[in-house]
C-alpha cells in the first residue's frame, strides 16, 4: 500500500441541473462512469417522473451530448436502473434492481444485449445494485438482496462470488457501490450499506480489512452507499445518510469531510437568465441559511448548496471526484490536493 | 393483572382499537386480552412506535421519498407508517389534526415540508395545546398554506390571524373582528429564510434548477408589529406567543377543541360551520374533556384520556356508528392482511385507492378539511370500497392473508362448521359485529363450499372478501 501525505479536497465546479422530462440535465441521477475520454454517462433513475429516466452524456466542461435509454421493460429500456459502468470496450453495462437485470449497450447507447434471472442460485442475481469492471475483463455484481458480489463474465456467464449476509468479516447488510484499486493489486472494495462500513478485499475475494462503525463524527458513517479510490491510493466514501464525502488514506486515516458547496452552473444560468422573475427573487436567495436542527438530510434540504443523498462517487481521468448529487440533480466536482 | 371480565370488555376494547387505531389486529387483540379496558386506553395514550419500516430502507428503495417531491411520495411515505407502527393511536391523532388544520401539497407543492408538518404533528399533537399552536404558528407549512409570509407590519394579511381563531381554535362568535386584526398584526414577521424565492418557487411550481428547498421558519423583527394590541379584551405589545397563551385560557377553546375530538373519536358532529349555531351534540362529553382540559394544562392526551373513559365513548350507541373514511378503511384493511414487510410498490396503489374513495391525503378539499360522515359514501366509491378491501383480503399470493387464514383454520381445528367458521373470522377481523342477517347470509355462504367441514384456503379468503363487503365492514 501507497503512504501519503495529508490531502484535502478542493471544490472545483457544478454540472447539471434539474430536467425531469428528459433533455439536457439530469433527474434524480443515482450512477455515473466516466470514459477514458472523460464523457460521463449518468444513469437517472427519475421514480415519480418516468420521462426522466435515462442515461445523459456530458462532460465536466459543460458540453451535453445525448441521452438514452427511457422507461419500460422491452429491450435497452429500464425501470429501476442502479449503476452504470463501461467495459474495456467502452460498451456500457446497465444494472436494473427492479427487472434483475444487466443491459449492454454500445458507446452510443444502442441496445445490443440483456442478460440475468432473478434468483439466489449461483449466476442468479436479486438487486443488482453496484456494477465493476476488474483489470482482466471480469464483471463484478453487487448482488444486494444475496449479500454477495458475483463475478461474471460480460455476457452473464457466472465465474464464482464472495460474500454473504451478517456483520462478521467478509459478511454484508445490503452492500451498495464497489470499485477497486487501480494498481496491479486490483483489490476489490465495497459500500457495506447496513453495516456502516467499506470492506476491502483481494482482486479473488479474499477479505482484507474493514474501516468504519455507525455514527455522525468523522471517519464514521452513516449508511455509505459508493466508495471510489483515486490512482494514489486515496479512498472516498459517498456517507449517504450523514450527507457528505469522507476521504481515507489507503490506510484508512482520516483526511476529510466535504458537506458540497455547489454554485450555479452554466445550464441552471442559461435556466435563470430564462425566467427572469425566478432571477430576480433568487438574486436575494442565500442558499447557507443558519439550520435548526441537527438531522443531515434535513439540513440538506433546506440548504440548496449541501449535497443532498450523494449516492455514487467517480474518480475520471484527470484524478478529479465527481459526485452524483441525486436529490439536487447535479454533479459536484472537487480536486484533491497535498496540503 | 387486570384481565377482562366478560365479553362486552372484549367488544369494548375493540371498538377502542377502531377509534383510537385502525382497527385491532388479530395480533394486537390477542396481545390485549389479558388486560382490562382502562390498561388499554393507558397502553395506546403511552404507546411508542417500534416498527415502522425504518426511513432510510425506505428511501434507498424509494428515493422519491427523500425528497418528497410529489405527493404520492409524501402521502405514501405517511402511508407506511400508519400501516407498520405498532402505535396507531399517533398516526389517527395525526389525522385528525390533519383534518383540523387541513393543509394542502396541491397548493404548497414540496411534500418535504408537509413531512416537517406531520413531523411537528406528531411531536406535539397529544402534548400541551398551547405548544402545539405555538408550533403550528412557526410551521412552514402552515405560513405559506395560509399565506403568512404576506402578512406584514405595513400591511396586514389576516389569513392566518383569521384561521387560528375561527378554524383552529375557537370557533365562529367567540371573537370579534378587531380581535382577527390584532391577531393578524401579533403574527407580523413570523415568516420563512428566503421568503421572495421560496414563495416564488412555489407559485411556479418549479424544481428548477437544483430541486424543492425545504422551508425553515425566521422570525423577522424588523417586519414585526411591536405595537400595543388589545386581544380579547387584553392589551399590551402582543406577539403571537403572547396571543396564543390568550387563546389558549379561553374557555372556548377547550369547548372546540373538545368538540372536534368529539367529532372524529365518538360521533359525527354537524359540519363545523353550523357549531355556533347549534349547541353540541353531547355537551355532557364536551364538559368532561374540557375539565380535563384546564386540569391538565391544556393536555390533549388528558382530554382524549377523559374521552376513552367516558360513558359517551363506551356507550354501546356508539360503536359501529361512524363511516370509516377512506384512509381509514385502506389502512385498517391492509393491517390485517399482515401489513408491509419491507418497501413496496403496492403503497403508491393503496394511497391511491384513498384518493379514488374520496380522501387524498395532504390534500383536503378545503381549509375547513373533510366533512367526514355519510359524505365518504356514494354509489362510485362503495363499489372502490368493496374492491378495494376484497382484493387486499383476497390475496392469497399475500403471506399476511396467508398467515390469517391460517390463524382462522388453526381456531377452527380440524373439523368446522359454517357457522364457526363466521364467527372465527370476524373475530380475526377485528372482532366485527354484525347484524343477524348478515351473519346468515355469511353462514350461507361458508355453507356452500365444496367440502365446508374442511374449507380450503380459497374458501376462507373468498369468505373474508364477502366480510368486508358486508355494510358493518363500512363503520367504525
Amino acid at each position: 500500500m501507497i503512504t501519503q501525505t495529508k490531502s484535502k479536497l478542493n471544490y472545483v465546479d457544478t454540472v447539471g441541473f434539474g430536467a425531469d422530462v428528459g433533455g439536457r440535465g439530469f433527474h434524480i441521477p443515482v450512477d455515473l462512469s466516466i470514459r477514458p475520454d472523460g464523457r460521463i454517462y449518468a444513469v437517472n433513475r427519475s421514480p415519480m417522473h418516468r420521462l426522466g429516466i435515462r442515461v445523459g452524456i456530458c462532460d465536466v466542461n459543460h458540453g451535453w451530448y445525448h441521452e438514452f435509454g427511457s422507461d419500460g421493460t422491452d429491450d435497452g429500456q429500464f425501470v429501476g436502473p442502479t449503476a452504470i459502468t463501461h467495459g474495456p470496450d467502452n460498451r456500457v453495462y446497465i444494472a436494473d434492481e427492479e427487472l434483475n437485470r444487466i443491459t449492454v449497450y454500445t458507446p452510443d447507447g444502442e441496445f445490443i444485449s440483456k442478460w440475468g434471472e432473478q434468483g439466489s442460485d449461483p449466476g442468479q442475481i436479486n438487486g443488482p445494485a453496484g456494477l465493476k469492471f476488474t483489470s482482466n475483463g471480469d464483471l463484478l455484481v453487487v448482488d444486494h438482496l444475496n449479500n454477495r458480489i458475483q463475478r461474471m463474465t460480460p455476457d452473464g456467464k457466472y465465474i464464482s462470488h464472495f460474500g454473504s449476509e451478517g456483520t462478521g468479516e467478509g459478511e454484508f447488510n445490503l452492500p451498495w457501490g464497489i470499485d477497486t484499486d487501480s494498481d496491479p493489486s486490483g483489490n476489490i472494495y465495497i459500500a457495506d450499506w447496513r453495516n456502516d462500513r467499506i470492506q476491502r478485499f483481494t482482486s479473488n475475494g479474499k477479505f482484507i480489512d474493514m474501516y468504519g462503525s455507525s455514527g455522525r463524527e468523522e471517519g464514521k458513517f452513516d449508511r455509505p452507499s459508493d466508495v471510489a479510490v483515486d490512482q494514489d491510493g486515496f479512498i472516498y466514501v459517498a456517507d449517504w445518510g450523514n450527507q457528505r464525502v469522507q476521504m481515507f488514506d489507503s490506510n484508512w486515516n482520516f483526511q476529510q469531510s466535504v458537506r458540497g458547496e455547489a454554485t450555479v452552473s452554466p445550464w441552471a444560468q442559461e435556466y435563470l437568465d430564462a425566467n427572469a422573475d425566478e432571477a430576480e427573487a433568487r438574486s436575494r436567495f442565500n442558499p447557507f441559511i443558519e439550520v435548526d436542527t441537527d438531522d443531515p438530510h434535513e439540513i440538506s434540504s433546506r440548504v440548496e448548496s449541501y449535497l443532498w443523498d450523494p449516492t455514487a462517487i467517480e474518480i475520471d481521468p484527470e484524478g478529479r471526484l465527481i459526485i452524483t448529487d441525486s436529490l439536487r440533480h447535479r454533479l459536484q466536482v472537487y480536486q484533491r490536493s497535498n496540503e | 393483572m387486570t384481565t377482562i371480565e366478560s365479553r362486552t370488555d372484549e367488544l369494548l376494547i375493540a371498538h377502542l382499537l377502531r377509534r383510537a387505531g385502525f382497527g385491532g389486529t388479530a395480533t394486537e387483540l390477542r396481545d390485549y386480552s389479558n388486560l382490562s379496558y382502562e390498561d388499554v386506553v393507558d397502553k395506546l395514550l403511552n404507546a411508542v412506535d417500534s416498527t415502522s419500516i425504518p426511513q432510510d430502507v425506505i428511501r434507498r428503495y424509494h428515493i422519491d421519498q427523500s425528497d418528497l417531491r410529489t405527493r404520492g411520495s409524501s402521502s405514501g411515505n405517511w402511508l407506511y407508517q400508519m400501516v407498520t407502527t405498532d402505535a396507531p393511536f399517533i398516526e389517527k391523532v395525526n389525522l385528525f389534526w390533519h383534518r383540523v388544520f387541513a393543509t394542502g401539497q396541491t397548493k404548497l407543492i414540496q411534500g418535504k415540508a408537509m413531512e416537517t408538518h406531520l413531523a411537528m404533528l406528531r411531536k406535539f399533537g397529544l402534548g400541551k395545546f398551547d405548544d402545539l399552536l405555538l408550533n403550528l404558528s412557526k410551521d412552514p407549512a402552515m405560513i405559506l398554506w395560509l399565506d403568512n409570509q404576506d402578512n406584514h407590519k405595513a400591511s396586514i394579511n389576516e389569513n392566518y390571524g383569521r384561521e387560528i381563531l375561527e378554524l383552529f381554535a375557537m370557533g365562529v362568535g367567540n371573537y370579534t373582528e378587531e380581535d382577527v386584526k390584532e391577531c393578524s398584526r401579533a403574527f407580523t414577521g413570523w415568516t420563512v429564510e428566503n421568503t421572495d424565492y421560496m414563495a416564488l418557487k412555489m407559485r411556479n411550481n418549479t424544481m428548477r434548477p437544483y430541486g424543492y428547498v425545504n422551508w425553515q421558519f425566521k422570525f423577522d423583527p424588523d417586519d414585526h408589529d411591536n405595537g400595543e394590541k388589545t386581544f380579547l379584551g387584553e392589551t399590551g405589545n402582543f406577539n403571537g406567543d403572547d396571543i396564543i397563551a390568550i387563546i389558549c385560557k379561553n374557555p372556548a377553546t377547550a369547548g372546540f377543541i373538545a368538540r372536534h375530538l368529539y367529532h372524529y373519536f365518538v360521533a359525527d358532529e354537524l359540519p363545523v360551520p353550523q357549531w355556533p349555531h347549534f349547541p353540541p351534540i353531547n355537551p355532557e362529553a364536551i364538559q368532561v374533556m374540557s375539565d380535563a382540559y384546564f386540569d391538565s394544562g391544556y393536555s390533549i392526551k388528558a382530554m382524549l384520556r377523559a374521552l376513552f373513559l367516558s360513558d359517551s365513548f363506551k356507550s354501546k350507541t356508539a360503536w359501529n356508528a361512524r363511516v370509516k373514511s377512506p384512509i381509514e378503511l385502506v389502512v385498517g384493511t391492509v393491517r390485517l392482511a399482515g401489513g408491509y414487510d419491507g418497501p413496496s410498490s403496492d403503497v403508491y396503489n393503496h394511497i391511491a385507492a384513498s384518493g379514488y374513495m374520496g380522501q387524498d391525503i395532504y390534500a383536503p378539499p378545503s381549509v375547513e378539511g373533510w366533512m367526514g360522515g355519510a359524505d365518504w359514501i356514494s354509489t362510485g366509491s362503495m363499489v372502490m370500497r368493496v374492491n378495494f378491501a376484497g382484493e387486499i383480503v383476497g390475496n392469497l399470493d399475500n403471506k399476511g392473508v396467508r398467515d390469517l387464514i391460517s390463524t382462522i383454520k388453526s381456531e377452527t381445528g380440524n373439523v368446522t362448521t359454517p357457522e364457526s367458521l363466521v364467527r372465527t373470522s370476524l373475530a380475526n377481523l377485528g372482532n366485527l359485529q354484525v347484524s343477524d342477517e348478515t351473519r346468515e347470509g355469511l353462514v350461507q355462504f361458508a355453507s356452500s363450499a365444496e367440502d365446508s367441514a374442511h374449507p380450503s384456503d380459497q374458501d376462507v379468503a373468498s369468505l373474508l372478501q364477502l366480510i368486508v363487503a358486508t355494510r358493518e365492514y363500512q363503520f367504525v
